[in-house]
């Protein structure tokens, strides 16, 4: 059953970005990286659904939303206050990243980043060295996410760091997180490899990194999108096209699952 | 006053009896125990399960769904476990929850059907199925057998010799006169009728120049065909002598009072469940306030009390 919870902070933090603060005290404290919620953001009919919205962290009893204007129900989302309970929600649902692992390297794309710096912070917290890429198109219009992303990531991780790729060379290396990759993981000695690559970003992006990994002979999980409408893992419209034919369910054996498991041809 | 009475009985040679008018809608529910975790199953009218066929079905590409204003499409493509897995590991996993259990059937020949049929006839823990011949999004079977009296008569006499569990029979919107439909289902031995499944619809990106869903067409549902669902319930059960089991666009208890007022004994809530997984609770205590707040002691008492 879904549950309405109040908004304590909604705040820009780049052109189109927002990161929404809410007092979700039963969902935080189950919260792990690479989960999801469904958040209805209207009483109406428009948007009638709700839409799944990756845990980008947890703080005591609230949690952490990063996102981005894209449509109808992103720019209602937007106009929330702080006081407001017209949001409905539930979850946390899917399945996560699995942690378990000696020295992890975390990739993300775009808006791939609200999981990942969750499951940084977790990794750090562990007292693993976790080394996040982002990559974005540029910084321009986003300093405040890439400052409060790095702060975030490197306060709460001590062994934390974040290193940036853009595409138009604003700020960090100058192009693709992948070829951050290529480098993060040729550095490792082999007597001690990268235990595992954790992804999320646009499809393109997740292919090549899966690709890379493979030639790495690093295991790779991936945080996959699909549109959804239970999140439950019921109405079977969240497909993924598996490896060996058929399908999975993004809400349910996902959204992270093992890049070898996805069917990258199909998708 | 005190509690209004919610309960109702589906069928009258065989009937289905619920402790209230609300069931989750087949193809939203998944097998119930997807939603066991969100709200106490034992508190439906009931649940229909997904369609489930002999073998198991990987269903049609994605993307499967998009929102259409008030309403959705779908194109799922009836993707289900299969009769055996179903047996299995389904319907067993339902009992402890101890709510009515109507299962949805699709084969693709009468002789599916009857196949289908007889299994579950012999399975326990089912307490009523529900024939799908009204599916929009697979090529053969569904929509193809539903939208003729022909072969829907001739599907339904067929199961109806192969089990003698109640017989509800889940009709298409999506053809010209519904009710020579309904009256050949109730002659060949339905004990009730399900109606509607989704209209078949599209939509289209016009950046992309592509369409919204991987099969192009498929099932719109929501509040969008509540009007469509409604006329279609009270064309049907004016017709009818067996009970009618109403759908389409239902989200609120005030929705179902609508459909039993047109005519419905029970009604299912499909769409809604994606809005909030616990709608149907929801619906059921709205219908029962409803109730309350009009002086209804029964909530029988609305069946068919349509003024006109």
């Amino acid at each position: 059953m879904s549950t309405w919870a109040q908004v304590k902070e909604n705040k820009k933090i780049g052109e189109g970005i927002f990161r929404l603060r809410l007092e979700a005290p039963d969902i935080a404290a189950m919260a792990q990286p690479g989960q999801f919620v469904m958040l209805r953001v209207s009483h109406g009919l428009d948007p009638l659904l709700a839409r799944p919205f990756s845990i980008h962290g947890v703080d005591g009893g609230d949690l952490f939303i990063l996102y981005k204007v894209v449509g109808k129900g992103t720019r209602l989302l937007s106009l929330k206050r702080p006081g407001n309970k017209t949001l409905s929600l539930w979850g946390p649902l899917g399945k996560g990243f699995d942690l378990d692992m000696q020295r992890p390297v975390l990739v993300a794309g775009g808006m791939g980043i609200a999981p990942l710096a969750f499951a940084a912070q977790r990794l750090g917290s562990q007292g693993k060295e976790a080394p996040l890429l982002c990559g974005l198109l540029s910084t321009k219009g986003f300093e405040n996410l890439t400052g409060s992303i790095s702060a975030l990531v490197e306060a709460t991780a001590e062994r934390g760091r974040v290193t940036w790729a853009t595409e138009d060379g604003s700020a960090g290396h100058h192009g693709l997180v992948t070829h951050l990759l290529e480098s993060a993981l040729s550095s490792f000695p082999d007597s001690s490899p990268c235990g595992g690559v954790l992804a999320c970003g646009p499809m393109p992006m997740l292919k090549a990194v899966a690709q890379i990994c493979a030639q790495h002979k690093v295991p790779c999980q991936v945080s996959l999108e699909a549109p959804m409408a239970c999140g439950l893992g019921a109405c079977l419209g969240c497909v993924i096209p598996a490896t060996g034919g058929g399908y999975v369910r993004a809400c349910q054996e996902g959204p992270v699952m093992d890049a070898k498991a996805v069917d990258w041809e199909r998708l | 006053m005190s509690q209004p009475n919610l309960a109702v009985t589906v069928g009258r040679d065989r009937p289905v009896h619920l402790k209230n008018p609300v069931i989750a809608a087949s193809g939203t529910f998944g097998y119930g125990l997807e939603y066991a975790g969100q709200l106490d199953l034992a508190g439906l009218g009931g649940l229909v399960t997904k369609g489930v066929s002999l073998k198991p079905r990987q269903g049609n590409p994605p993307p499967r769904i998009c929102e259409t204003a008030a309403g959705m499409l779908n194109a799922i493509g009836l993707a289900n476990v299969g009769l055996e897995v179903f047996l299995r590991d389904k319907l067993p996993a339902l009992k402890p929850h101890g709510v009515p259990v109507v299962v949805n059937l699709y084969g693709e020949s009468v002789a599916e059907f009857v196949e289908l049929a007889r299994a579950l006839d012999q399975a326990p823990g089912v307490a009523a199925l529900e024939l799908n011949v009204s599916c929009p999004n697979v090529s053969g079977g569904g929509m193809a057998f539903g939208c003729h009296p022909g072969p829907v008569g001739e599907i339904t006499s067929a199961v109806r010799a192969a089990t003698a569990l109640p017989l509800w029979v889940k009709l298409t919107p999506n053809v010209g006169d519904i009710v020579p439909i309904a009256l050949a289902a109730q002659a060949a031995g339905a004990d009730a009728l399900s109606l509607i499944n989704t209209l078949l619809g599209m939509a289209i990106d016009a950046r992309s120049r592509r369409p919204r869903l991987g099969n192009i067409v498929g099932g719109l549902s929501g509040p969008a065909i509540k009007p469509v669902g409604l006329r279609m319930v009270w064309q049907v059960a004016r017709a009818v002598s067996i009970p009618v089991v109403g759908m389409g666009g239902i989200l609120s208890g005030e929705d179902a009072a609508e459909y039993l007022l047109a005519g419905a004994s029970a009604v299912q809530v499909g769409t809604a469940n994606f809005v909030d997984p616990g709608s149907c609770l929801r619906v059921a205590q709205e219908l029962a306030a409803f109730c309350q707040a009009q002086g209804i002691a029964d909530v029988n008492e609305l069946k068919g009390g349509l003024k006109v």
